[in-house]
């Protein structure tokens, strides 16, 4: 920076928001005393389009190679100003904001005149971070145009049909020999009533015959390098090792049924679990005359906090089914809170209620005990315990976690939740995303869901997972971790084990080993700058030096 | 919703940037007590950043606490974006407890400006290799383990912290002495009311790796100085 730092101030009132509440004219006065500051201008709204022209005409006239705004709060109007400012012909990143509505006029209503020399000090904090404020680039990085999706059950499979079909070729990755997962094993899905193997079977063909669509049966995702528009990916096979390059990553690796072993008797044969009860039905081979069944079996409990979710339709639709088999045949579901969310699923509710299935409230501190012809229950409302009598008894068990969560976590850096279920990026801002860019989740990978929900998750998940792709090119906030001092690196790989985002890798240079950073990667939190012993990493826009400014600025008036 | 006019924020990405030695510098220009607030536990915006801020600010505690800053005068809390709430009741509880405290020296084991050498003393050591590189494996070292694969829980990390910080500390104050002038060892231990079998082992761990040499012999005691060759490194440093 040879030239003259010139910072321009624009003070907004905010109508009556800052102005009502602070000495805004003596806060432009005071900014004009602070170094470096060649100009200042008081607006009624800075972000009107008067204030935004000021901004503009000033930069020009007056020379203007530093702006700060003194209003609002950055997350709703820094975008706004920096946009300004690039118009203005100055580099966006070369704009400061300053917030003192939310620091001050807001939350000091009452304390005029201290409100007000606390702007004074936030402003001169702005002007003294602004003046060694550098130009920054937007980070441009091209995308390779494929995908890879990980789980060929119905939300892979779904997942990357709707991929392939907006013309990316789709690498789907399966562990078993076969497509389909779990919907292999049930008999019909509810609401529909549609056979789950036969709607699966007929998804696995329209996959195998795509031509966009690679497929890896019996096949691992081994190691995986790289980030957003350029993963590297090694997957193992049959056949040996394959290595390809993708653009985007769709984890739909699903989730497993929590065997009960060990509970309520379970062996499989007249204590089952409600997969087994459905493979009777597939296979012809249900028969009983007196069915028991007992909801959150392993689920709710201190071991697994959490509700599954689907397991009070599964047990409705199960109930429904072996009314419509044999309707002398009795059914009793034995629950602690029954999920019938949704108009069709409460429909059901009711049609098995209508069917004659009894739903009896169980304690869970006083759980039901299977006997060899009976299962006794404390019912909470008689006050006495029932024997109700059973010739089969099916235990409704929550889907738990894939076991290779873990393994797969770890390779593309991604997070689990406290039930090692994957862990979307915000619950309601990123429900598809994960925190890392370019990858993505849906259905029971992430938690318990139906067949419905899941298709919708997938298809949400590859249109998510399209927007990158469609683009050709990645750009990103240039507000990252740069190496600034490349001589100082050691290549001790400190900052490489605690970035969350893979941004960082050791290269082999012609000094040694040395860090590099891959801008499009990072996400500019800081770890690694606030951890180097070298003092070799720092952030664009939140340098050592810019912070330790703003806190001499504050402190030494 | 208001609070106190007695705080102003610095804005950064996430907690994940605090530096220790930013916290240091605080108080070195005068702070009389800083907050670092960032998002909750298992909701790190991004990701692990704040579990990094956890260990680098306890570090920073530790290390002003040792140097006599009264370690309340730091505060880690943790508040989501839309818990406004929260942040005035966590801002007005530290406002509060820093008004009790009075201004900076007058609650603390040290009081200015003898407080304020050592604060720069920690921050030296904070900037540097040791502290750093255990701070940056401490969540290594208490998820997955080491080398070897022992784990180790954040108490067994901080015991073994708190001993380097000592040592740190005492390390980088002898040789800031000693670029004053060459010292002798029952000097040094007066200066840094350490006892004197102490302060010997530190200044022979030094003069080992070259960083102090003998500088002559006043009466019965040698006198240790700055190595020349590290003198100017050791100088560039602090």
């Amino acid at each position: 920076m040879a030239d003259k730092i010139r910072i321009g101030v624009f003070v907004c009132d905010c109508g009556s928001n800052i102005a009502g509440y602070l000495d805004v004219k003596e806060l432009a006065e005071y900014a004009k005393t602070l170094p470096n500051v060649v100009y200042v201008k008081e607006n009624l709204y800075t972000c009107s389009e008067s204030g935004i022209n000021e901004i503009k005409d000033a930069i020009g006239k007056e020379n203007l190679n530093r702006v700060v705004v003194a209003s609002c709060t950055p997350r709703t109007h820094e975008p706004l100003f920096r946009g300004t400012c690039g118009e203005g012909g100055l580099n966006p990143y070369l704009f400061e904001m300053v917030n003192i509505r939310d620091q001050c006029s807001w939350v000091h209503m009452q304390e005029r005149e201290r409100g007000t020399d606390k702007a004074k000090d936030l402003i001169r904090m702005g002007v003294a971070k602004a003046a060694l404020l550098e130009p920054q680039e937007p980070i441009q990085s091209q995308m390779n145009p494929n995908a890879l999706v990980i789980g060929g059950g119905i939300s892979g499979m779904t997942a990357a049909l709707a991929l392939a079909n907006r013309g990316y070729e789709t690498t789907l990755v399966e562990k078993s020999p076969q497509l389909g997962g779990l919907l292999l094993r049930l008999d019909k899905l509810a609401p529909s009533d549609m056979d789950a193997a036969t709607f699966a079977n007929q998804q696995a063909e329209l996959v195998k015959k795509h031509p966009k669509i690679h497929l890896l049966t019996s096949a691992e995702v081994d190691a995986v390098a790289g980030y957003i528009g350029h993963f590297n990916v090694f997957a193992r096979t049959a056949d040996g090792e394959e290595n390809f390059d993708v653009g985007v990553i769709v984890v739909a690796t699903g989730a497993q049924v929590l065997q009960p072993t060990g509970m309520y008797g379970y062996d499989g044969k007249t204590v089952i679990n409600q997969l087994e009860l459905e493979e009777r039905f597939k296979a012809g081979t249900f028969s009983a005359q007196n069915v028991v069944m007992i909801q959150c079996v392993g689920a709710r409990n201190e071991e697994r906090k959490y509700c599954s979710r689907i397991c009070c339709m599964v047990a409705i639709k199960n109930a429904i089914a072996i009314k419509e088999l044999s309707p002398s045949t009795g059914v009793r579901i034995l629950y602690r809170d029954i999920q019938a969310y949704g108009m069709e699923n409460e429909a059901l509710f009711q049609k098995a209620k209508e069917l004659g299935v009894l739903f009896i409230k169980y304690d869970p501190n006083h759980p039901p005990r299977v006997e060899s012809d009976k299962v006794m229950v404390q019912h909470h409302l008689l006050g006495r315990e029932l024997a109700l009598p059973q010739d089969l008894v099916v235990l409704s068990t929550p889907l738990i976690a894939g076991e290779d969560n873990e393994t797969i976590s770890k390779l593309l850096r991604v997070t689990l939740d406290e039930n090692k279920f994957f862990l979307e990026g915000h619950v309601k801002l990123k429900p598809l995303d994960f925190a890392t860019d370019g990858i993505y989740l849906c259905g029971n990978a992430h938690y318990p869901a139906t067949a419905r929900e899941a298709i919708s998750q997938a298809l949400g998940a590859a249109s998510r997972a399209s927007i990158p792709l469609s683009k050709g090119v990645m750009t990103a906030e240039p507000i990252v971790s740069t190496l600034v001092d490349e001589d100082a690196c050691r290549g001790c790989g400190l900052c490489v084990a605690l970035c969350p985002y893979g941004a960082l890798e050791i290269q082999h240079t012609e000094k040694g080993r040395k860090v590099k950073v891959i801008p499009v990667a990072c996400k500019g939190c800081g770890v690694c700058a606030a951890t180097c012993y070298q003092h070799a990493l720092s952030i664009n826009s939140y340098t050592d030096q810019q912070v330790t400014e703003q806190i001499k600025a504050f402190l030494r008036g | 919703m208001q609070y106190s006019t007695d705080i102003r924020i610095i804005r950064l990405m996430c907690t994940g940037r605090v530096d220790p030695t930013m916290l240091a510098d605080a108080f070195l220009e005068g702070a009389d007590g800083v907050v670092v607030v960032g998002c909750h536990f298992g909701d790190c915006h991004y990701i692990s950043g704040n579990y990094q801020a956890k260990v680098k600010v306890g570090l920073a505690t530790r290390a002003l606490d040792y140097a006599g800053l009264n370690p309340e005068r730091i505060s880690f809390s943790q508040c989501s974006s839309a818990e406004g709430d929260r942040f005035v009741s966590i801002i007005t509880g530290f406002d509060q407890k820093i008004k009790e405290m009075g201004p900076l020296g007058s609650a603390d084991r040290l009081p200015l400006p003898k407080l304020t050498e050592k604060i720069a003393i920690a921050k030296t050591a904070l900037g540097k290799e040791k502290l750093r590189w255990v701070v940056g494996k401490f969540t290594e070292f208490t998820t997955t383990g080491n080398k070897y694969g022992e784990k180790f829980t954040d108490h067994e990390m901080w015991r073994t912290l708190d001993t380097i910080v000592m040592d740190e500390l005492a390390t980088f104050e002898i040789l800031s002495e000693m670029q004053k002038a060459p010292a002798a060892v029952k000097d040094l231990a007066a200066r840094l009311e350490l006892p004197p079998p102490h302060v010997l082992k530190y200044v022979l761990a030094l003069q080992r790796r070259g960083i102090v040499s003998l500088a002559g012999i006043e009466g019965n005691s040698p006198l240790y100085q700055v190595a020349e060759k590290s003198a100017q490194q050791t100088a560039h440093a602090a």
